[in-house]
């Protein structure tokens, strides 16, 4: 199975510009023999549109972009991020996994980063479930951005059986040492190690780049293979377009060697969950 | 505190040349005073737009600071970038003729502000943006002129502390008398920044990356064997400053009001 990760800037705000630069890469990907391509967090929009949010969101049943999407999808499978519109004014953060003509899931993003330089959940509702379904290349899990650093998200994915996590992320770099490139690329990187080995999956993050209201996305993106070893890594702050062939084989591979899924016990955390739930207040 | 030179200067360079793009500039004025921020600053700008498309402007009162007319031009040349230099002595003089006073700080700051009104005359004359050349420690202490110095369009180094700003000039071979230069305002001959607040620029610095980056309690800062006086000093300067920092306020009368739930990006449409 080919992969390519668009590791890209989108215009903030102008759909009709994005869906331009969407196409593009898809021809470019499927003129490769690409079998899935992957774009970053809200890459039909941009990222930092607090108020545009309204005028950016999408209702996918009923729209014409969306509508191209699903029949480009017979060609190749796509993931993209967009804002999803959902009972007329409730608005999403949102990852669409299309192929085969499908729409064929949508994830909307739970773990809203509102601190510090973040603000999404003053503008986006929360997404409720985390939830695997099945692809033509194995079983396949969604996040977004800082869901991936919620390990509970990542487990949730993992314990449905997961064969691939997609993160889709708009990860502004910050924190600056001696060595090149920014700190904060280090964290999700060791996410994405850790998450790959321990869940024996494919981990796979598309991270963009470029400049919005001065915050610097950091670009990065990587793919970990089941045993928690880097199969590709973008350049960190410039476009990128990664391809990568990933051989589900080392799925079975992994797994004869690391028993973590075989071992997993969800019922047991699941009653340890239901204690902090129920049991405590604060 | 310590930095990746070449890293700073790639992600410098880059938001420079991707935010005159966003907003339509190909030129870019800045006001080059013979000091390390501005000569820093032009040698970005040359680096992401290219040399002829970046005007400095050399704006001296009268022949009071020769040395440093000199140093910038020395900048000028070596980055074969355009330039004008226009001597701000009259306008400023017209005006104290009328209104007298003997306050240097009512002088310097009514310099920097027709400094400003010239590089925003030539931004709209040249179709070029006005770059900023505030580092983070003048902004956080306010050791600059509101609406003068601190005005422009973009401010690629207003995330860098001083001592990193020598930094990175080093690495863009910056002259070294430039590096070297006693930072000053400019307000007269022979005052510098050091002298004014009373600290040292590395020792500020240092006291700033411990309370701002690393949020430190001032027990903590303190504990690095810094005085209290200094650190009180310090912290007195960032809070009194903080009006410099922000658009005024506006009272909230509306449903929705600009500053307050008018929430729009900067770069809509970009």
């Amino acid at each position: 199975m080919k992969i390519a990760l668009v590791q890209t800037s989108p215009v903030l705000q102008d759909i009709e510009k994005n869906f331009s630069i969407h196409l593009r890469f898809i021809d470019k990907a499927i003129q490769n023999n690409i079998d899935l391509i992957i774009f970053p967090e809200l890459s039909l929009t941009g990222y930092t549109l607090r108020d545009l949010v309204p005028e950016t969101a999408i209702i996918p049943e009923k729209n014409k972009w969306f509508d191209q999407f699903k029949m480009i999808s017979r060609d190749i499978s796509i993931v993209l991020g967009f804002v999803e519109e959902r009972e007329k004014g409730n608005y999403f953060n949102s990852a669409a996994y299309f192929s085969k003509g499908n729409l064929l899931h949508i994830h909307r993003k739970v773990f809203l980063p509102t601190y510090g330089m973040f603000e999404e959940a003053k503008f986006f509702s929360q997404g409720k479930k985390f939830s695997v379904f099945q692809t033509p290349f194995g079983k396949t899990g969604l996040l977004i951005c800082y869901d991936f650093l919620n390990y509970g998200a990542d487990y949730a994915l993992f314990s449905q059986g997961a064969d691939i996590i997609i993160v889709l992320s708009a990860a502004p770099g910050r924190g600056m040492g001696e060595k090149s490139g920014y700190s904060s690329s280090h964290m999700w990187e060791l996410m994405g190690e850790t998450v790959s080995r321990f869940s024996t999956v494919f981990l796979i993050y598309c991270n963009r780049v470029g400049y919005e209201d001065g915050k610097s996305f950091a670009g990065g993106s990587f793919i970990f293979n089941p045993e928690g070893e880097l199969l590709a890594k973008a350049s960190s702050v410039d476009e990128d377009f990664l391809v990568s062939t990933l051989d589900m084989n080392e799925l079975r591979n992994a797994r004869q060697k690391l028993f973590y899924k075989r071992d997993n016990k969800p019922e047991v955390i699941l009653r340890s969950l239901n204690k902090v739930i129920f049991e405590n207040e604060d | 505190m310590k930095i990746n030179p070449s890293f700073v200067k790639k992600l410098l360079v880059k938001f420079i040349k991707e935010e005159l793009e966003k907003f339509n500039f190909q030129k870019a004025v800045v006001g080059l005073s013979g000091g390390l921020d501005s000569s820093v600053t032009s040698c970005l700008c040359q680096k992401a737009l290219g040399a002829q498309n970046v005007l400095a402007l050399v704006l001296p009162y009268g022949d009071r600071f020769a040395k440093d007319v000199q140093d910038a031009e020395n900048v000028i040349k070596a980055l074969g970038i355009r330039s004008k230099k226009i001597n701000i002595q009259p306008m400023v003089d017209v005006y104290y003729s009328q209104h007298p006073t003997n306050n240097k700080i009512l002088k310097g700051n009514k310099m920097a502000r027709e400094r400003m009104s010239i590089l925003y005359d030539f931004s709209s004359r040249e179709k070029a943006m006005v770059i900023g050349t505030s580092n983070k420690t003048e902004l956080l202490l306010g050791y600059g002129t509101i609406h003068g110095d601190m005005a422009s369009g973009i401010n690629p180094i207003g995330d860098l502390y001083k001592t990193q700003v020598r930094e990175l000039g080093k690495h863009l071979n910056v002259p070294p008398e430039i590096i070297r230069k006693s930072p000053s305002a400019g307000f007269w001959p022979g005052q510098t920044d050091e002298k004014e607040i009373g600290i040292d620029y590395e020792k500020i610095d240092q006291i700033l990356y411990q309370i701002v980056d690393l949020r430190k309690p001032k027990k903590e800062v303190l504990s690095l064997g810094f005085s209290e006086k200094t650190v009180n000093k310090v912290v007195a300067m960032i809070k009194k400053s903080e009006f410099k920092r922000k658009l005024p306020p506006i009272p909230k009368i509306s449903t929705r009001t600009v500053g307050h739930d008018f929430l729009f990006p900067y770069d809509w449409g970009k």
